[in-house]
């Protein structure tokens, strides 16, 4: 089976949604644990940098969020101690404290979309639905580059003449609204001749054939089953009511049934799952260069 | 934003969605599911809405200048979304429904926020991003001839939209920590949020200060160059 990043963006897309739609939705504490671990071991683990202050800002966020609850919500019963004549609660603490963790959990899953969903894969995924919106998307993403190119030789041609200055906030704003209307004017003339050349060729007379790198193999089926099967166990466990944690107006305990413990295994094992796909490619990598 | 090809599919969605399955599913929320249901039905009235817009979109023949002219307003978004502190990207989407129609303007919208946040960040922030700058553009091309007529009707929009996407956008992050609508939460984030207000209605004022006027004369020369 080959690493969590390089399976068909369709599948990827599925478990993106399975993954992140129950995280965000579900306020089980043990839950969102488990969330937070394996999105963070999996960022740790894609990532090359070290990205400290990516960390410390997520930190920065947390302890912002995890604050803002027990000062607004006066709810429970565990009152710890009164600030000017409001309580503030034990349970809107740890309520603050788990929405915060949840939420910090599903942006270290969303980076680590962004990180594995490039351009090119959203495009096919996206293609599949709509192909004139897929040619919109793909010739944005075109003009994107060839715009930053474009306007890095209209800077150094506005600087080479002396009309570009940034000795003040006022020239540097002219300056870049002029260079912006220059490039403005260059692209929409660039988009008509894409235009003209498009429609000289013979678009929109026939149906649009696209290309694609991506195929679906046995590994991505396998996957698939892997994220289904997990998820239908964890939504079984939810739907029941046996794994469901309050925290107003006393925290109720973690539930304990077969069922809700089958429910926390099967999340384990489906936040877990990309960690462990990658480790084993790392490890075969390693083991493959030791024998080199 | 998918583009529905079936007619009669279209047809029922344009007539169904907006009047009786949104409102219903608003009336739902309010009175049959607790309150931490609400960010699944806000998630989902925000996805009804982008279905009612695309079946709307294929009803006019979209010609291959308007969509080449489409990605080109997008790209000029996703590109200015990378200048620090000021984002021209309101404006552009509010200069696009202005001079080119309504459809376009919401597309624009709704693309540039699809396409920035692949560098950006995708979320599910996403969905209310391209509902926020698609129906700001959009509306831009309902008020087409009063905005342009009038230049200080039209900086006035600009700074309303920059205020009610951010009031917009925190009713999100409301939804999201607190699981139901809580008012205190959503002024505390109105008022963290302020610095961000501030700067989205200051530079929407001044984009469209210097770029509406240019950009319709560069949309009109176009238009007489290439004989569109």
């Amino acid at each position: 089976m080959r690493g969590f990043t390089e399976l068909n963006p369709g599948v990827l897309m599925i478990y993106y949604l399975f993954v992140i739609g129950t995280a965000m939705f579900c306020m089980d504490p043990v839950v969102i644990i488990i969330s937070l671990a394996g999105a963070a071991a999996l960022f740790v683990t894609l990532s090359e940098k070290r990205s400290v202050k990516l960390h410390l800002s997520f930190l920065g966020l947390f302890l912002i969020m995890a604050l803002i609850n027990p000062i607004w919500y006066h709810n429970g019963v565990t009152v710890l101690f009164v600030v000017n004549d409001s309580p503030v609660t034990l349970e809107a603490l740890l309520y603050g404290i788990f929405a915060s963790a949840m939420i910090i959990g599903v942006l270290y899953r969303l980076r680590t979309f962004t990180m594995i969903m490039t351009a090119d894969k959203l495009l096919y995924v996206f293609g599949r639905l709509s192909p004139q919106l897929s040619l919109v998307l793909s010739m944005a993403l075109r003009f994107v580059p060839l715009i930053r190119t474009q306007t890095a030789k209209v800077r150094s041609t506005q600087k080479a003449l002396g009309i570009y200055r940034e000795d003040n906030i006022a020239d540097t704003l002219k300056g870049e609204i002029r260079i912006f209307s220059i490039i403005a004017t260059w692209a929409l003339e660039n988009g008509i001749i894409t235009a003209d050349s498009m429609e000289a060729r013979g678009y929109g007379e026939h149906r649009r054939t696209s290309f694609s790198v991506f195929r679906f193999t046995g590994a991505d089926g396998i996957f698939l089953v892997l994220t289904l099967i997990p998820s239908a166990v964890f939504i079984a466990a939810i739907a029941s009511g046996e794994a469901d944690f309050t925290f107003y107006p006393a925290m109720s305990g973690i539930a304990l049934t077969p069922l809700s413990l089958a429910g926390y295994c099967a999340y384990g094992f489906l936040s877990l799952l990309p960690c462990v796909l990658e480790w084993k490619e790392d490890i075969r990598w390693k083991y493959l260069i030791s024998r080199v | 934003m998918l583009v529905i090809r079936n007619k009669t599919a279209r047809s029922v969605i344009i007539r169904m969605f907006p009047f009786i399955l949104i409102p219903a599913l608003a009336i739902l929320g309010a009175t049959v599911f607790d309150s931490d249901k609400h960010l699944i039905i806000s998630l989902a009235i925000a996805v009804l809405t982008l279905f009612v817009f695309a079946a709307g979109y294929e009803k006019k023949k979209v010609g291959t200048w308007r969509m080449v002219i489409a990605s080109v307003m997008t790209a000029l978004c996703v590109f200015g979304r990378f200048i620090p502190l000021f984002k021209p990207i309101t404006a552009i989407t509010i200069i696009t429904g202005m001079y080119i129609g309504s459809e376009t303007g919401f597309l624009v919208g709704a693309m540039s926020a699809l396409i920035s946040n692949i560098y950006m960040g995708q979320g599910p922030w996403t969905a209310f991003q391209m509902l926020a700058w698609g129906l700001i553009g959009f509306a831009a091309g309902l008020l087409a001839d009063p905005l342009k007529k009038h230049r200080a009707l039209l900086l006035a929009y600009g700074v309303v939209t920059g205020i009610l996407y951010s009031f917009i956008m925190d009713i999100w992050t409301t939804l999201w920590y607190s699981g139901g609508f809580d008012v205190g939460v959503y002024l505390s984030a109105l008022v963290t949020a302020v610095p961000y207000t501030v700067s989205y209605a200051v530079s929407n004022f001044v984009f469209l200060f210097f770029l509406a006027k240019p950009f319709g004369d560069k949309l009109s020369r176009i238009r007489v160059k290439y004989g569109v």
